[in-house]
């Protein structure tokens, strides 16, 4: 699982580049070229490419949090290993695209420290609780599912080490879909049991998985830096759309309903319908569907969410429980502990 | 649902006391999939020390996909023109935002001559983005032969994408199945009361 890269930079304009290098760099992109570190680069985009992949970094990280603790009580030894191997993944996807990050100008070392601080932030999916198997489910589905679908349009973008370190995260985000989707297809093949802790978990991702894509596209998306510059390649909501259309008949092809749902502040349902607006429209042949609460999204990215304060309490937690084992390494051991 | 550990998180805020990792230097890892196929750049990493970078490398770049071996080595030698007399790997990358591909061996005086000679004796006319070139005493090499990487000696589909694609299958024709069953009987129902 990882993120969308929906980081709100908004840079007027690039009145301190040098015009002729700007036009020889805009034409390079606009023609497909690609961007390597040590090539020329407006410093809008050196910055923009920076929040990108550290947001994209501090996501993964982040978003380990909630599935590392289910791995002690996977339903089955085959399950135990997959989630464990998907952690392990997505925390090495945080340190590749650290690296990416640090390329363009800030040490890993702030890196990890601004998403401890609260300076930076990660994706906002993360501050859902996860209080059942199902929800791990769900993850690996929706939203492992939602992050290949923007990834692959990432993967086009103009920074080099950004995209081959997309094509490289997509191919892990695959096993981790598609392991997604047998858990799924198993409770949903199960018993009433199984079916209602997989519909439970469903009703409280499908808004996340809407709202994965960030807010809906503004006038001037496409000429936006982001887009100009081809960092993203297809706009939030093209992607949510793509989305909707794949998973909407796929959720109800094994007996999911979509509902719209209220949520109390700790993230858990209180009361739900049946999503009205849910079609395919024959005459667009796309899914049509209520949008997710943007209200709700936009409180959580604030810091108001279920579970904000948890998940940087643990990765606070975790990062200075380590110190010593830094310290221990950095001070006087040459070699690392043996195998054996 | 959290573990009390988890759930009990002391609530700390602030600034953090500690810096290690500033100390850490980067690392740039290449793996080759098969025996006998190229080394591809992976990627690169963070660790303390070189035996801290083999273990990350083998984790993190050896688990993914099988993977027959791994270079590893402090970033900064790759693009370093300056060193000693030796033998140098030479990686291309051929087009800007491509992977450094590794090309072949080289004796020569330092980095510098180390590129110069790449480009004589691999590229030629050929047209490349960058090149670079890592002394063959620096670089670490771990070869599955004789150091295990990919660990085959169990089964590993649990954590590969086409380990689930046929079970994945399996379930969609079964629920298809059902429910092909349940609107037969529905009909079925209807017709009859």
């Amino acid at each position: 699982m990882s993120a969308s890269a929906n980081v709100e930079v908004n840079i007027k304009d690039c009145a301190n580049a040098d015009p002729e290098k700007l036009a020889v760099f805009e034409q390079h992109v606009a023609e497909g070229g690609l961007v390597e570190p040590n090539d020329w680069m407006p410093e809008a985009y050196r910055t923009l490419m920076l929040r990108m992949a550290e947001h994209h970094a501090n996501s993964e990280i982040v978003g380990a949090l909630p599935e590392g603790e289910w791995i002690t009580r996977a339903p089955s030894l085959l399950r135990k290993l997959a989630l464990t191997a998907k952690v392990q993944d997505e925390v090495g996807h945080g340190q590749m695209l650290y690296e990416v990050a640090q390329d363009l100008g800030k040490t890993r070392n702030a890196m990890l420290r601004d998403l401890i601080t609260g300076v930076t932030k990660y994706h906002n999916c993360f501050n859902y609780p996860c209080p059942t198997w199902g929800d791990i489910c769900m993850i690996a589905w929706l939203i492992d599912g939602a992050a290949i679908l923007n990834q692959g349009t990432l993967a086009h973008g103009s920074f080099g080490p950004y995209i081959r370190t997309m094509r490289r995260i997509n191919m892990e985000e695959a096993f981790h879909f598609k392991h997604g989707e047998d858990m799924v297809l198993t409770l949903m093949s199960g018993t009433d049991k199984q079916k209602q802790l997989a519909q439970d978990a469903f009703d409280r991702w499908w808004d996340p998985s809407l709202a994965f894509f960030g807010p809906n596209d503004r006038p001037d998306e496409r000429e936006r830096p982001a887009m100009r510059w081809r960092m993203k390649t297809a706009t939030n909501n093209e992607l949510r759309q793509k989305f909707v259309n794949r998973f909407a008949p796929a959720a109800m092809a094994t007996g999911l309903v979509i509902n719209v749902c209220k949520k109390d502040a700790s993230g858990m349902v209180i009361s739900k319908e049946p999503d009205p607006l849910l079609k395919l429209n024959e005459e667009t042949g796309n899914w049509d569907f209520t949008q997710p609460d943007w209200d709700e999204f936009f409180r959580v990215i604030r810091g108001d969410g279920p579970c904000n304060k948890d998940r940087l309490a643990l990765r606070r937690f975790s990062y200075e429980q380590g110190e010593w084992v830094r310290r221990a390494i950095l001070d006087g051991a040459t070699t690392a502990p043996s195998d054996h | 649902m959290l573990s009390k550990a988890r759930s009990n998180l002391p609530n700390a805020t602030g600034d953090l006391s500690t810096d290690e990792v500033a100390a850490f230097p980067n690392w740039t890892v290449f793996t080759q999939k098969k025996e006998g196929a190229i080394h591809l750049h992976a990627g690169s990493l963070g660790a303390p020390n070189a035996d801290f970078a083999q273990m990350f490398a083998r984790e993190h770049y050896g688990q993914d996909q099988p993977c027959s071996s791994l270079w590893i080595g402090p970033r900064e030698i790759f693009t370093a023109n300056d060193g000693v007399q030796e033998t140098y790997e030479v990686f291309v990358q051929w087009v800007a935002g491509g992977r450094h591909e590794h090309v072949g061996v080289v004796e020569a005086e330092n980095g510098a001559d180390a590129k110069t000679k790449c480009v004589g004796q691999f590229i030629g006319d050929k047209e490349y983005h960058t090149i670079w070139s890592a002394p063959n005493s620096i670089l670490t090499k771990i070869e599955s032969a004789t150091n295990m990487i990919w660990r085959k000696t169990t089964d590993q589909n649990y954590r590969l994408a086409k380990g689930y694609s046929r079970v994945v299958r399996q379930k969609w024709d079964a629920i298809r199945a059902g429910a092909a069953v349940d609107k037969y009987q529905e009909e079925d129902l209807k017709d009859t009361f």
